[in-house]
């Protein structure tokens, strides 16, 4: 009979291991689904790694779209360390972007670039956290479950975002599209390389991961949310100011989604509108995981699931092969690196004779 | 020579950094009340969660009636007729005594065939004495209650085997004497059971066959009849041996705690402590005895700071100390020892450096302008290791892969490093062997002498007698009375436990 085993310990080369293994089968199982809609895997796989990956160009796109992951992933795991659910950086990421982009469209005259860049990363930090702080108050004051609260708080933002961009926002000149006027040159984000839509976001990017890195590792609030995320009692046993470590952290955790939406918008979009890929902030809490909410696997995390998604974009492009075939392999090889996880901390065993 | 039920044949549990058990041999027979004595890490528990299906055996075989057998779960061993009363009971409080009884069985339906199981709950309580209302919820029984629902539970399911794991930790003096008469009447009618203690009265009132464990292995299989306490506590222990306490009488009349009108209530907005009073002086230790869920959890943990007070006031050496935060609370030199160290003890799956530095981690050396200086974590947690003793194979461990002894030892050193004013010590050695049980006693007594307070919270009673000056025992929130050590006696305590005034 096969059953699971509960590991006493986890040994450390399985965190690599199996990531490795799960995504292969996870991309054999793609490869069958997309063999059966007629397709050539080989192609579909090459096609993605070549648009992700196959040139300093299809690079860079993929930094691109890694680095609001990173961003908001960085914030995650601040507050998952303390078993905080953010679900909302969806919405965070989408207030960053109104914050930064209210700057950029209303307050922009007589603000040279550096200083117009700084006002608008410090705006959609603030925007970020008080969308974070709103359901921690509401945790804290009225014990109402945070992952409730953040998951409609997205919808909320989503629709003034809605409201702003079908009304006062909205460009008169857009011929009906709901976007708002093209952004002052003093409010966009300089690209790092020529003939690359890579700004400065992922310095940006780079950064904070290291100063969670750094907040984790080696300072006195890293310890107090391990304690607080391990055991909530014994944090407050300890003397740990849990309420206050948890606003410090979800703070941050907003800001950092807040920030990614302003790179975005003033990077890569250059105005606002009601796309601008705040789903970011749904795959952010996968990428999270995936990297054991450790701030510097985020990293190739990010890039992992920024190649897959920009590789796939391009994929519809060049081979015009649906974007859902993409859609389909990605979903089949996140199930099966989510589910994978299990085996790190059970093992299967093999037993014969029943009683 | 009665037929053996149940044996075991050489069985080991290795874990990553210990053997837990090794070479287990012994055998149960019908009709026989059969003690495994030892120390707590001995290896009694781990034994007998690998009977229950909890864990797998890494070596070594298991037969019933002669059989063998595997067991994966805990279903397989219920199936065999194996039956467990934890320690902690696993009841669903809001439901009430008779749908916890036949909470898994599919024989009674859908909609519950009530008489059907009334009928045999009469069966049960007419063979054993086992009595109680099955009608009412179990958040509404007291502990002693509840303890015989779970031996209901596992009788109703046709258990000959019952294991229980020190089922006395809970009980009053006289709710231990009716367990006794139960157990008598389950083995006059042919059962098997095996009791799990460290309580050497214990053994010698009710066992018939002792088995003594110890560092996981089997020390020896006795006879009640051909040996006495002392033997059992010296192949228990190893060498050494028991002794008493030499306390100064030095006791101040200097107040250090005043707890005037406290009333807290529970999360379920009842009133959990009931207007308290209560002194605790310089130089002494104050006992509080209870049967625990009477209030003495509330109260210590209310002076920690970690109970909102509702009414009253806490005064530490003068300080209004009502409502502060527990980190302000602790820095004035209250200390606190929880009982449950998992609950909230310990952070589990953190290292035991992680744990050890938990009540200085803020304070320089082992910080600095909000940054942590782990090496000096390290090198504190080795100091704290080799001054009390703590067996710590890898301290960047969890500290939950320690057993239970040294988990504990780790939080007593933890907070008598601290060098309290007030030590708040709740059941302070359970889980302790004999000779850290004496050493941290000791520890709690010069504590004392040095002219500071210790309150011992404990459901061991031994233990509040052998230490305290005085004794506050609690029911139901309240403070029945308090007692002069010298002037109690075990029986009246355990009278007043139960709510007779002194």
């Amino acid at each position: 009979m096969l059953y699971f085993e509960k590991r006493q310990s986890v040994p450390q080369h399985f965190k690599i291991i199996i990531p490795i293994i799960s995504l292969l089968i996870g991309l054999a199982i793609g490869a069958i689904s997309v063999a059966i809609a007629g397709i050539n895997p080989i192609d579909v796989y090459g096609g993605i790694l070549s648009n992700a990956f196959g040139s300093w160009y299809a690079f860079s796109e993929t930094l691109v779209a890694a680095t609001p992951l990173i961003l908001i992933t960085a914030g995650l795991i601040v507050v998952f360390k303390m078993n905080i659910w953010n679900i909302g950086a969806y919405g965070q990421y989408i207030m960053g972007a109104i914050f930064s982009s209210y700057f950029a469209l209303f307050a922009s005259n007589g603000l040279s670039k550096p200083m117009m860049i700084c006002v608008m990363v410090i705006s959609s930090m603030v925007g970020g956290a008080i969308w974070a702080l709103i359901p921690t108050l509401l945790k804290i004051f009225w014990e109402v479950n945070e992952v409730i609260t953040t998951l409609l708080l997205n919808y909320i933002a989503l629709y003034i975002l809605k409201f702003l961009m079908y009304g006062p926002w909205k460009n008169p000149a857009s011929y009906g599209f709901p976007l708002s006027k093209t952004f002052p040159q003093t409010a966009i984000l300089p690209v790092l390389f020529k003939d690359t839509r890579l700004t400065i976001g992922i310095i940006f990017a780079l950064i904070s991961v290291f100063i969670v890195w750094f907040l984790i590792k080696k300072s006195k609030f890293g310890y107090e949310i391990r304690v607080i995320g391990d055991n909530p009692l014994a944090a407050r046993y300890a003397g740990i100011s849990v309420n206050r470590d948890i606003i410090i952290g979800m703070a941050i955790s907003g800001a950092l989604a807040g920030l990614a939406g302003m790179t975005e918008v003033s990077g890569i979009v250059h105005y606002l509108q009601v796309k601008i890929g705040a789903d970011y902030g749904y795959t952010a809490i996968i990428v999270a995981w995936i990297a054991y909410l450790d701030p510097l696997v985020t990293i190739l995390a990010s890039i992992l699931f920024g190649g897959l998604a920009s590789g796939g974009y391009s994929l519809q492009i060049t081979m015009r092969v649906s974007y859902g075939i993409v859609g389909l392999i990605e979903s089949i090889t996140l199930f099966s690196l989510v589910g994978a996880q299990i085996f790190l901390n059970y093992k299967l065993r093999w037993k014969n004779g029943s009683p | 020579m009665a037929e053996i039920v149940l044996e075991t044949k050489n069985i080991t549990k290795m874990f990553p950094e210990t053997i837990a058990n090794k070479n287990i041999s012994f055998n149960l027979k019908k009709g026989e009340i059969h003690a495994l004595l030892g120390e707590n890490g001995a290896g009694k528990t781990t034994l007998m969660n690998m009977l229950y299906g909890i864990y797998m055996p890494t070596n070594g075989d298991i037969f019933i009636n002669g059989e063998k057998v595997t067991i994966k779960s805990p279903l397989d061993a219920i199936k065999l007729g194996i039956g467990m009363i934890h320690q902690h009971f696993m009841l669903v409080e809001t439901l009430t005594v008779l749908e916890n009884i036949i909470l898994g069985l599919k024989e009674y339906g859908f909609i519950i065939n009530k008489k059907a199981v009334k009928e045999k709950l009469r069966e049960i309580e007419n063979l054993y004495g086992l009595k109680v209302d099955s009608d009412i919820k179990v958040w509404q029984t007291t502990v002693g209650e509840q303890q015989r629902v779970e031996i209901i539970k596992v009788l109703f399911r046709g258990a000959n085997i019952l294991i229980l794991d020190e089922p006395t930790a809970v009980l009053t003096p006289q709710e231990t004497q009716g367990l006794f008469k139960i157990l008598k009447r389950m083995k006059d009618d042919g059962k098997s059971i095996v009791f799990i203690t460290h309580k050497l009265e214990e053994v010698m009132q009710i066992a018939d066959t002792i088995t003594v464990l110890r560092k996981g292995e089997v020390v020896k299989t006795l006879l009640k009849n051909e040996t006495t306490k002392s033997e059992l506590a010296k192949l228990m222990v190893g060498k050494t041996t028991l002794r008493d306490f030499q306390k100064n009488k030095k006791e101040t009349n200097e107040v250090i705690l005043n707890i005037e009108n406290l009333t807290v209530y529970s999360d379920k907005g009842t009133k959990s402590l009931k207007s308290i009073n209560l002194q605790v002086k310089k130089g002494e230790i104050l006992g509080i005895a209870g049967i625990s869920g009477n209030g003495q959890k509330e109260l210590v943990q209310t002076i920690a700071g970690l109970k909102k007070v509702a009414k009253g006031k806490i005064i530490f050496n003068g300080l209004n100390i009502t409502n502060k935060h527990p980190r302000f609370i602790s820095r004035l030199g209250i200390n606190y020892i929880p009982a449950d160290r998992l609950a909230m003890g310990v952070a589990p799956n953190l290292s035991s450096i992680d744990n050890a530095i938990m009540r200085r981690y803020y304070r320089f050396p082992l910080s600095k302008k909000g940054l942590m200086n782990y090496k000096k974590a390290f090198a504190y947690t080795r100091m704290m290791t080799k001054a009390y003793k703590i067996k710590l194979d890898n301290p960047f461990a969890p500290i939950k892969l320690l057993s239970g002894g040294n988990m504990q030892k780790l939080i007593l050193a933890r907070e008598i490093l601290e060098n309290p004013k007030l030590l708040i010590a709740s059941y302070p050695t359970r889980g302790l062997d004999i000779a850290s049980t004496q050493f941290f006693r000791q520890k709690l007594i010069e504590i004392a002498n040095k002219g500071k307070a210790v309150i011992l919270a404990s459901e061991d009673l031994d233990e509040i007698l052998s230490l305290s000056d005085r004794i506050a025992v609690m029911y139901e929130g309240s403070i029945v009375g308090i007692l002069e050590a010298e002037k109690a006696d075990k029986n009246t305590i355990g009278l007043m436990m139960t709510g007779a005034k002194a």
